[in-house]
């Protein structure tokens, strides 16, 4: 035992590092505790004399899995919000300031917590917007409360954006952390939109003061 | 000749606490280098010390290649932090 004290020590790595990936929460943090452990577990393999399992769990099992890996999990962990793009050519210039300023960091603070990242997609029309929601394209639509259609309006009139979530848990999660004076959650797998698009959230402002 | 090895298994808890403690994802991916890099070299070590050939060129296949996994999760993660 004592003679080869190097070997159990080495041994016994595998499973500190094994039990450090299981207690992992974030998808990306074990991402890279299993490449620890891939390195390792090369390691052990190279010492028992297995070259060749060494070898391809260092190029497989370490280099291509997590690789994929890492692709599948910020494909799949992610929020796509629909918004209304304006006229203007610029993406950045078509989503309305407050949405940018205030909403956005928000929503990215309250599905943070679940490891999740927010993907903004402006789409064109009020119509395009609809039959993503209906499409499962998007998993939210974030519009002007104006814009909603007026029988489906909701009576509360004091947050100036909408957020309207198609799956039952994101609405949960979401109806809970954001704040009720900025963004109206609400649950529908189908939205009625009004055509008409709506004027700028600063000229409504405006119009508001001198009214 | 064993005391070399077990020098180097300290030397390799090192990163690893760094890598359970520290909740910085760049920190665990310095971390993560440096236990690739530390276990590539003990695998060296080892080769040399039984006189194994095939052990050797197996250490040094993984010192050359296995980092190319740190680079390409590194562009991933760098990406995912831009948008």
């Amino acid at each position: 035992m004592l003679e080869n004290l190097d070997v159990v020590a080495i041994a016994a790595l595998l499973p500190l590092t094994a039990c450090m990936l299981v207690t992992q929460v974030d998808p990306y943090h074990a991402l890279i505790i299993r490449g620890i452990l891939g390195a390792v577990a090369a390691l052990v393999y190279a010492l028992f004399g297995a070259a060749d399992v060494a070898l391809t769990e260092a190029l497989v099992g370490t280099m291509l899995s997590i690789t994929l890996y890492a692709i599948a999990v910020r494909s799949s962990m992610s929020l796509r919000l629909g918004t209304l793009a304006t006229a203007a050519p610029n993406l950045d210039a078509a989503v309305p300031s407050a949405l940018g300023q205030q909403l956005f960091p928000a929503l990215r603070q309250a599905i943070k917590k679940h490891h999740l990242r927010l993907e903004v997609l402006p789409y064109a029309s009020p119509q395009a917007l609809q039959f993503a929601l209906e499409n499962k394209e998007i998993h939210a639509v974030c519009v002007p409360a104006e814009q909603l259609a007026t029988t489906q309006g909701t009576d509360d009139v004091a947050a100036p954006y909408l957020l309207n979530v198609r799956i039952p848990r994101l609405y949960e999660t979401l109806a809970a952390a954001l704040p009720p004076e900025l963004v109206a959650v609400s649950f529908s797998r189908a939205l009625r939109l009004t055509s008409a698009a709506p004027p700028p959230p600063d000229s409504q402002l405006q119009n508001a003061l001198e009214g | 000749m064993n005391g070399i090895l077990l020098a180097m298994i300290l030397a390799l808890l090192i990163p690893i606490y760094e890598a359970w403690q520290d909740e910085d994802i760049w920190q665990k991916m310095l971390a993560f280098a440096s236990i690739a890099t530390k276990t590539s070299i003990m695998i060296l070590v080892v080769s040399v010390l039984r006189d194994d050939w095939m052990i050797g060129l197996v250490g040094v296949l993984i010192l050359s290649v296995g980092n190319a996994a740190l680079m390409l999760l590194a562009h991933i993660i760098r990406r995912l932090n831009e948008a």
